[in-house]
């Protein structure tokens, strides 16, 4: 019976035995199905990943592409700009781009707004900027105001029936004043050097005393005689006789002016007594020049507004006023147009003193504009002529790339 | 500033790591027959992601693994843990944001050049006034005049005046709609929300700047953006706006002097505006650099709008919709 007993512990310790051994097996199959599902699993998981990536070469392409493309239209648009024909030396979008903005600026403000004014103290004497149309003295006996466009001129006693036959009275410039470089335009002159030939160090020919790079021949002499054949000179003598012996007009860089005034224009001629009875105004406001300097300078004069009041605008047949005002120095170098808006804001001065003093010839005496509602190089100085026009008119920095408008 | 998405994320939000994102039903063994070619396919059939908010971040994340028929059928099957792929598509950069990004870089280009021939005006050096506002100096010491003459030269600005103020006000419009175009769709869209510093965007962007200049370890954790790039890029449209406003106030300064008068004047606005331009440029330093620290993945995100992201990574659509 103990070997029964034997038999059976043995039978079922071989039992256990094998069963120890059969898990054993079914780990190891399991643990190498684990290890194959693991392995094929990461397997996948690179797969998906490279789907992923994929994805985004694709999206990646596309969006390099387009933005090539924009990229090149942004290009041509540049080149569009750069290479549209010129209009008064600036590419024509920019032109029409500037004339839009005025307009904006018109629509806006509707150049109603009044320029901040100071206590007297905070003001300077004024920086000189540009001797256009001043490079002789001008004779103060000599002068009159030339007024065109008036309405029913010959009311006045200052009438007359030609105001381009007024001779002007010119003598040299006794100091050159202060005059100071301009930097609007580039020297033109090839023989000049140019002041800012040292880029800006300040040892250029200006700091030596010389003239600046835009003024012609200095201080009013003439710099240079060019040799002209016999002929030639006695055709030319001849000619200028014939045109009165009269010195060109607009002689500096943008040339004559297109509102110019023709032989025989009648008008009137006014007196510094006919401005001077206006009532005088003082104004404390800072001036500004595109050139990116500015001044609080104290102005004393006469009312524009005043002036136009007392010698009003000729009514176009359809009884709206000229919407213009043209204005030129006596020799017509320097000319600026203007709206007669602008010309009516309150604050638009008949300088004939600064900072208290009677005005400089270098400043444009007998008469200089300021207008606080403009840039600097509108304010005209030593003003010749006053002109209504319902063109708009010519204006020198315009012709030499700036902005007609110029409102502040 | 500073960007790295790569870097494991602490507490990337709601979604927990993958295997949470499984399906707790997976399909049986067998029962799902995929070959490679129809992968895509499978996954959207399958939809196991419930995070993806649209068929583009629908790019296969995760799947059953078709099982081989086992050699020895185990007593019990075990079901089959799905695979994912460990990265994913962020859409990150939305296309109206790229595109504005993108056309505001000639137009500020082209306004801080044109500003330069403007400026170089009063940049003369030859004369009584030079830089009378464009100095760095207190009262009659001054230590910097903007810029050296060689400067000048090297850019080609004299006597280019027309030139600047002709570009300069055409740009400006591009310049001014482009900017008031982005922040309307920031407001709309709600990418604000990921822009706008937080209450902690500045002790991060303290980190994140230690970071970067090597001082410590561990940068704070991140969604869009950074502390340091959250403050960085709104401070930039601030800046924007701020070049308007000094701009219209150098512009029209009689028209509106009030503006002017609160700027401080005339030669004030002026040299805010030109202080600003100069941020604009010391922020496109850093930006470049950082950009190119951060890597093409970040770069090309602000091209394509899609960044690759590890897949754990929460989604910004969250951050995006109101909180």
């Amino acid at each position: 019976m103990s070997d029964g007993r034997e038999e059976r512990k043995e039978q079922e310790e071989r039992r256990k035995w094998e069963k120890e051994r059969k898990d054993r097996d079914d780990d190891r199959d399991r643990d190498w199905e684990r290890d194959g599902d693991r392995e094929r699993r990461d397997s996948r998981t690179v797969e998906l990943d490279a789907v992923v990536r994929a994805e985004s070469g694709r999206r990646t392409r596309r969006s390099f592409l387009v933005a090539a493309a924009a990229a090149e239209g942004e290009y041509g648009f540049y080149r569009w700009i750069d290479r549209s024909p010129g209009d008064q030396l600036i590419p024509r979008p920019l032109r029409k781009m500037l004339d839009f903005n005025a307009k904006v600026a018109r629509g806006v403000f509707d150049e109603r707004g009044l320029a901040p004014t100071y206590p007297v103290n905070k003001s300077m004497e004024l920086r000189t900027n540009g001797n256009y149309g001043l490079k002789m003295d001008l004779v103060p006996e000599s002068y009159r105001l030339q007024m065109v466009g008036v309405e029913n001129a010959k009311r006045f006693p200052q009438y007359v029936d030609d105001v381009t036959a007024w001779e002007y009275q010119y003598a040299a410039k006794k100091e050159s004043g202060p005059v100071e470089h301009d930097t609007k335009v580039a020297p033109k002159d090839e023989a000049k050097v140019d002041p800012n030939s040292d880029a800006g160090a300040g040892e250029g020919p200006m700091m030596q005393g010389g003239p600046a790079s835009t003024m012609v021949g200095g201080s009013g002499e003439k710099k240079e005689e060019t040799k002209l054949s016999p002929a030639f000179e006695a055709a030319f003598a001849a000619l200028k006789k014939a045109q009165g012996n009269k010195r060109p007009r607009g002689q500096e860089e943008a040339g004559m002016s297109d509102n110019t005034l023709d032989p025989g224009t009648p008008g009137l001629l006014l007196t510094m007594d006919d401005v001077t009875s206006l009532p005088h105004q003082e104004l404390v406001t800072e001036f500004k020049c595109i050139e990116g300097w500015s001044q609080v300078v104290h102005w004393g004069g006469y009312r524009l507004a005043d002036l136009i009041a007392k010698y009003p605008p000729e009514k176009k047949t359809d009884g709206s006023l000229p919407k213009y005002v043209y204005m030129e120095t006596p020799d017509g170098d320097y000319y600026c147009g203007f709206s007669l808006q602008a010309c009516q804001h309150p604050q638009s001065l008949l300088v004939t003193e600064m900072a208290g003093r009677p005005l400089t010839q270098w400043h444009g005496a007998p008469i200089r504009l300021h207008m606080p509602i403009k840039y600097g190089y509108k304010q005209i100085k030593r003003i010749g002529l006053i002109a209504y026009t319902d063109m708009q008119p010519d204006d020198y920095w315009t012709k030499l790339g700036y902005d007609w408008y110029a409102g502040l | 500033m500073p960007e790295d998405p790569m870097k494991p994320q602490e507490g990337a939000g709601p979604i927990a790591p993958t295997e949470a994102v499984k399906p707790i039903a997976g399909p049986a063994e067998g029962d799902v027959n995929v070959s490679p070619e129809t992968l895509p396919v499978a996954v959207k059939e399958v939809a196991a992601v419930e995070v993806v908010p649209d068929a583009t971040t629908a790019v296969p994340v995760s799947l059953p693994v078709p099982a081989l028929t086992p050699v020895v059928a185990s007593t019990e099957p075990e079901p089959s843990k799905p695979v994912a792929a460990t990265i994913r598509l962020e859409k990150k950069h939305p296309p109206a944001i790229r595109w504005m990004h993108w056309v505001n870089f000639p137009v500020l280009f082209t306004m801080i050049w044109s500003g330069l021939l403007i400026y170089w005006n009063d940049s003369d050096n030859a004369y009584q006034h030079p830089h009378a506002v464009y100095r760095v100096g207190v009262g009659s010491l001054t230590l910097v005049r903007m810029f050296p003459p060689w400067f000048w030269k090297a850019i080609n600005a004299p006597y280019r005046v027309t030139e600047g103020l002709g570009y300069h006000f055409f740009f400006m419009w591009l310049f001014a709609i482009n900017g008031i175009l982005y922040v309307t769709y920031l407001l709309i869209s709600g990418e604000w929300r990921l822009l706008v510093p937080e209450r902690r965007s500045v002790r991060d962007a303290i980190q994140v700047t230690l970071v970067d200049l090597h001082l410590r370890k561990g940068l704070p954790p991140q969604k869009k953006y950074n502390g340091a790039q959250r403050i960085a890029y709104s401070a930039v449209i601030l800046m924007g706006l701020g070049s308007l406003v000094t701009g219209l106030s150098i512009y029209k300064p009689t028209q509106v002097h009030w503006v002017t008068t609160l700027l401080g004047g005339y030669e004030m606005a002026r040299w805010e505006h030109f202080w600003l331009t100069m941020g604009f440029c010391a922020f496109f330093v850093v930006h470049v650099v950082q950009v190119v620290l951060a890597g093409w993945n970040n770069f090309r995100s602000m091209v394509s709008g899609y960044e690759i992201v590890p897949a754990t990574k929460a989604t910004l659509e969250e951050e995006r919709s109101a909180r």
